[in-house]
């Protein structure tokens, strides 16, 4: 049971991970990125090819990051940018079928040219007991690791002056303007951090588990389902909602099975958003 | 300092302001009256940067500003207050203030910058810590003009700095712009409370219409018998 427990806090906080980079993209760029989930896998993809290459696996996994990064930054420059010239609901729309569009082609891509691909990363000690419980070392590592990250990113928008600027964009973006600060650099800044973060998520999900290419689209959904939970603005909410639908994510896939856990992870995201329409804090961050 | 040229701004098909021409020199107070809708706001956005006039130009000290994002304008000095204040409400209003010294000040003299506004604005530095969405009206509109004191700028554009105030707040609101007037700061501004207006301002323009229909010293327009009748409820 506390097993099953620390593999759904695991996979939450790496969910988290992913949906707070869909929020933060949302609330500055006023997009919702269905292709999140695809930095995941091409980080993951990048890493498995170089690792085939011969390149040691902490090397293949900082360079697979970084080429997330890369596609991030390109992706906001040249993708997005007639959903950028718009405003509103109009660029909403525009992004979500431009992003999708991306989804599919990247999936295809990688699927066609790599069908074997599947990252899967081993460390040398497999089991390790922490208080009376045997747990896999790699679990532990990506728990601590998402922590410290989500942390530093909270740290980050809290106590630093670029964190406050980027923050001062999603509370009121024409104030921010009137400060002289530019949105569309924070905002490419934003997009460029968020697929950094997406494929550190591809890192870790081959870590704790296994990542191929069609790994994705199931990333992105749960992302933006934890996204909503946590009220799409919100991050501390984001970081809890993460944790909340991983475990839930962890049981039903234990007792009922993985079919079932779709259909209550939606549920409980339905049930979230009829109760608190802002999410679980209901606040702005 | 600043000059406006044959201006004309519209939203969509309908043209708000039509051939609109100001000035404002070095360390000159301004202000532009008239009523609701008659292009007030619309006038102070263009300058600001936030709307893109059709024809005419905008020069500051020879440059051509009707070109630059809003964010490049308020770098140059030009720091626009909206009546509508837009502050970060999830913000304190430290930080608030802070974020209008974020692009255009050094750290290091961020902390100079908090002295002068809290001097003078002592209510700010009680409510230093608490959130910018929780302050009454009175105090949202200070914070709102000390963020853009924040940044030191050169010309002060102020949207309707009465709007929502009780007339008791008005007044103190005008005592702390009159001090800045002292202190030589260059001030652009709009309203409707043209008594309050004219007694702050060198000169000023009417706008009727999206268009000027008056300008002179506002102790000429004080005494303009038309004026009178239609601001000041004098017959």
């Amino acid at each position: 049971m506390i097993a099953v427990l620390f593999d759904g806090i695991v996979y939450g906080l790496q969910l988290s991970l992913l949906a707070v980079g869909l929020t933060l993209i949302f609330g500055l760029g006023g997009v919702l990125n269905l292709a999140h989930g695809q930095f995941a896998v091409i980080a993951a993809i990048f890493t498995w090819l170089l690792m085939g290459k011969g390149v040691v696996a902490p090397v293949a996994a900082g360079l697979g990051i970084l080429i997330a990064g890369v596609v991030g930054l390109i992706i906001d420059r040249l993708l997005l940018l007639p959903a950028y010239r718009l405003k509103g609901d109009s660029r909403l729309l525009l992004a979500l079928m431009l992003t999708l569009g991306l989804a599919f082609v990247i999936e295809g891509g990688i699927t066609y040219r790599f069908p074997q691909a599947e990252l899967s990363l081993l460390l040398p000690i497999p089991m390790i007991k922490v208080l009376g419980v045997v747990i896999r070392t790699a679990s532990l590592v990506v728990a601590l690791g998402s922590i410290l990250v989500l942390l530093s990113l909270l740290l980050f928008l809290k106590r630093t002056g670029l964190g406050k600027a980027i923050r001062s964009i999603i509370q009121n973006e024409e104030g921010a303007e009137l400060c002289g600060i530019d949105p569309a650099r924070m905002r490419t800044l934003i997009f460029i951090f968020g697929s950094l973060i997406a494929g550190l998520v591809g890192i870790t999900q081959g870590l704790s588990a296994s990542l191929g290419p069609q790994a994705g689209f199931e990333l992105t959904i749960f992302a933006l389902i934890v996204a909503v939970v946590g009220g799409v603005r919100s991050i501390n909410g984001t970081l809890a909602a993460g944790i909340l639908l991983g475990v839930v994510h962890a049981f039903t896939s234990y007792f009922v099975g993985a079919y079932m856990t779709y259909i209550i992870l939606l549920a409980t995201a339905i049930f979230t958003v009829l109760i608190r329409p802002s999410g679980l804090f209901g606040r702005w961050t | 300092m600043i000059r406006v040229e044959g201006i004309e701004t519209s939203y969509g098909e309908v043209n708000i302001l039509r051939d609109v021409s100001l000035e404002v020199g070095e360390e000159e107070v301004v202000a532009v009256i008239g009523c609701n809708g008659a292009g007030k706001t619309t006038l102070l956005r263009t300058i600001a940067g936030l709307l893109r006039p059709r024809k005419g130009r905008i020069l500051y000290e020879g440059m051509r500003l009707d070109r630059l994002p809003a964010h490049k304008i308020a770098r140059l000095g030009i720091v626009y207050v909206p009546a509508e204040r837009e502050l970060f409400p999830q913000m304190t209003v430290r930080e608030n203030l802070e974020l209008g010294a974020y692009a255009t000040i050094a750290s290091k003299a961020v902390g100079e910058q908090l002295k002068i506004v809290f001097d003078l604005f002592p209510r700010l530095k009680e409510r230093q810590r608490q959130f910018a969405g929780t302050l009454s009206g009175g105090e949202q509109q200070m914070v709102a003009i000390s963020r853009g004191l924040m940044s030191k700028p050169k010309l002060l554009v102020l949207d309707e700095p009465s709007t929502g105030l009780a007339p008791l707040l008005v007044t103190e609101m005008y005592r702390q712009l009159h001090q800045l007037r002292e202190e030589g700061l260059t001030i652009l501004l709009a309203e409707q409370q043209v008594a309050m207006a004219l007694s702050l301002a060198y000169r000023a323009y009417v706008l009727e219409n999206g268009q000027i229909t008056h300008h002179g010293n506002s102790r000429d327009l004080l005494k303009d018998p038309e004026l009178k009748k239609a601001y000041l409820g004098i017959a």
